[in-house]
């Protein structure tokens, strides 16, 4: 039996909007044909609620109000002084740049000539051509967040990373949210990284000071790691305001390769960061790790799929939070062991640290296995500020709010510390120290 | 000075007194011991002259320079000059030694109206210190006390001591878990410190650290009071006699 649903204001209002931009949106017929099959998607489904078992502890039908308008073009005056503002901490990041300002790749700041090994496009251009980039070759079913995604992209960039090429640096993509109007923007990456090939590559979205306040934004991004390659991939997330972030990561890892991925989250009202990752060759590793910061009604929900599909393979994951105010977060970790995939070692472990009575954290470990030889395990605690630790702090002569600072640092550090690079490493606890600093003073 | 008047405190969640009127007044430049069997008080005297919230004093005072501390926060008391050795120094898993004392010894400074002290002038004094305790550099980058033998901790805590200058020291079972060398190091390090602006209050159970931080006076504290005072005659006597006089039963 089906029951037919009232569209919310904000289903309505995604779904019109299609026939007023879609002629604005680039691409060939090919590509018209998979937006029009994506809104339809999307018409069907609606926006995902709590009686979806995926989508249980965040209810986006209830919680995303309205649409904002579809961004389309951006003309925003900008510098690279501008960018580098916005960066904040991670301007320090020696990186190779590729800047997207709402939702649209922006040549003239990027910083891309010397890349050598790497050919990079705008998803723009390449959408004038081929729809390639819109066919990932494991996307979630059924998804509400990625048909939104297809149906509007306006741009983001496709990396193919040579086989056996060492970048020096890492890759930055640079995504800002400026300009006085509130919008919705969709981006798609496609990462290739080539067999042998050693990458790290980093999504930070931030927020040029002065920007609307509201802000919607979905992103994608289709990764697949060659056979024996290696790829840092971290995120961080610090888009402020009144923004909500709905994000999916789309990962094929081939035979003995090592895929690192990081999540930083802080600041953002509502985020939700899907990682659907298999392992499709023998002997590789993944580690997909987190780290989140939540204050006022904020909202942070991780949601990780890994699919051992082939045998031998190793997945960690260790996500830590510290939730104050009225916060909420949410770590769904989803391990499935196919019935091939023997001498699988899988091991996920979340932590939260509650700085108020007031804060919520949903913890759902799933595995799924159907194999014998396995060794998988999971794990979850939820914290106050350690007493003893605090009195110590105090009795050298440290204040009260610098100690608890110090200690939540502590506490997030061991997260941060899977990022193995370290002046990645060195910016994202740069950043979250900001965060704390600023939460605490603040209370 | 410290004066302890009267002090009777109990544990804030219960009824069960520990200290039950101790009087104690340690002067200027003098380092007193106080002894005791296990369970008499000792910890709590601690803990309570460092202000820690789980106790609760019902009756009395402790005076430091004439003024009372027993409302002050442990930062305020920091920098009023008190500083507790702890019995087990706590681990900081994701800060650096370096870091910790680097912000202990600034947020103090602050405090008393010093001028904080630069990176380079930071670095200067903890190489200095840290080498008289056998504590190099390396060892400070590490987090606070995580992965220390109970040697290092202790040694850690006195390099902490010697860089927040305090000018009353509280040693809480400094002895504890150090071997006959460590014992060396560490009580050369507090010896280190006596002068004639300090007041230091060395607890222990066992004489044998005696030998080394040579006390003025020495204290026996039994039943939450102080039962005997003497000269370090005193901690000889009780190290042959034990203290089954105050009522220690035999482990």
């Amino acid at each position: 039996m089906s029951v037919a649903i009232m569209k919310t204001k904000a289903e309505q209002a995604f779904s019109d909007a299609y026939s007023q931009v879609a002629e604005q949106l680039p691409g060939s017929d090919d590509v018209r044909v998979l937006r029009k099959k994506a809104i339809g998607e999307f018409d069907a489904l609606g926006l995902p609620h709590r009686r979806i078992e995926e989508w249980k502890y965040t209810d986006l039908r209830n919680q995303l109000k309205e649409a904002l308008p579809v961004g389309i073009s951006d003309e925003t005056t900008l510098t690279i002084a501008d960018v580098i503002v916005a960066l904040g901490p991670f301007a320090h990041v020696d990186a190779h740049r590729a800047v997207i300002v709402n939702g649209r790749f922006r040549g003239e700041l990027s910083s891309l000539q010397d890349v050598s090994g790497v050919e990079v496009r705008s998803v723009a251009d390449a959408l004038g051509t081929t729809s390639e980039a819109l066919k990932s070759r494991s996307a979630p079913r059924d998804d509400a967040v990625l048909a939104l995604n297809t149906a509007y992209v306006t741009d983001g960039v496709m990396l193919d990373i040579a086989n056996g090429t060492t970048l020096q640096k890492p890759l930055m993509l640079v995504h800002l949210r400026a300009g006085k109007a509130a919008q919705f923007n969709a981006i798609r990456h496609v990462i290739s990284v080539g067999d042998e090939a050693d990458a790290s590559i980093i999504e930070a979205f931030v927020t040029l000071p002065g920007a609307a306040r509201d802000g919607q934004v979905n992103a994608a991004s289709d990764v697949t790691v060659g056979d024996g390659a290696t790829l840092h991939h971290v995120k961080l997330c610090s888009d402020t305001g009144a923004v909500t972030h709905l994000a999916n990561w789309m990962v094929n890892l081939g035979a003995s390769c090592t895929y690192r991925g990081f999540l930083q989250t802080q600041g953002v009202s509502l985020a939700r960061h899907q990682v659907l990752a298999t392992f499709n060759g023998e002997d590789a590793k993944l580690d997909l790790s987190g780290a989140f910061l939540g204050a006022d009604q904020d909202h942070i929900d991780m949601t990780v799929v890994v699919n051992h599909d082939v045998p031998g393979c190793e997945s960690r994951e260790l996500f830590k939070g510290v939730l104050q105010d009225r916060a909420r977060g949410v770590v769904q970790g989803k391990v499935v062991v196919q019935p091939i995939a023997q001498k699988t070692d899988g091991k996920q472990m979340a932590q939260v640290l509650m700085l108020s009575p007031d804060t919520e954290f949903d913890s759902k470990p799933e595995l799924e296995i159907y194999a014998d030889d396995v060794a998988c395990g999971h794990g979850s605690t939820v914290a106050e500020i350690d007493a003893d630790l605090l009195f110590y702090c105090r009795s050298r002569g440290i204040p009260d709010a610098m100690a608890r600072v110090l200690l939540t640092e502590s506490f997030i550090a061991e997260a941060i510390e899977q990022v193995e690079i370290e002046p990645i490493q060195d910016a994202l606890m740069a950043s979250a120290r900001e965060w704390l600093e600023t939460a605490t003073r603040r209370t | 000075m410290l004066e302890i008047k009267n002090l009777h405190v109990k544990i804030a969640e219960d009824d069960k007194p520990i200290l039950k009127g101790i009087d104690l007044t340690v002067p200027k430049g003098e380092v007193h011991a106080i002894m005791g069997p296990n369970g008499s008080g000792k910890s709590t005297l601690a803990y309570v002259l460092a202000g820690r919230d789980d106790y609760e004093v019902t009756d009395g005072d402790v005076l430091w320079n004439g003024e009372s501390i027993l409302d002050m926060e442990p930062e305020e008391r920091a920098a009023s000059g008190v500083f507790l050795a702890f019995q087990y120094p706590m681990e900081i898993p994701g800060v650096a030694g370096l870091t910790f004392l680097r912000t202990a010894v600034n947020s103090l400074r602050k405090r008393r109206g010093i001028e904080e002290l630069t990176t380079p002038a930071f670095m200067k004094l903890v190489k200095e210190k840290g080498s008289d305790l056998n504590i190099d550099i390396e060892m400070l980058k590490r987090p606070v006390n995580v992965g220390f033998s109970g040697g290092e901790k202790k040694r850690s805590e006195i390099l902490q001591m010697a860089m927040l200058e305090p000018t009353l020291c509280v040693l809480d079972e400094t002895d504890s878990g150090l071997d006959i060398d460590a014992l060396k190091v560490v009580s050369d390090g507090v010896n280190a410190l006596r002068g004639p602006e300090k007041s230091m209050l060395v607890i222990t159970h066992y004489q044998r650290l005696l030998n080394h931080i040579v006390p003025d006076k020495v204290h026996v504290l039994a039943h939450g009071k102080i039962q005997r005072s003497g000269d370090k005659a005193l901690a000889l006597e009780l190290e042959k006699s034990g203290y089954a006089e105050y009522g220690e039963k035999a482990a």
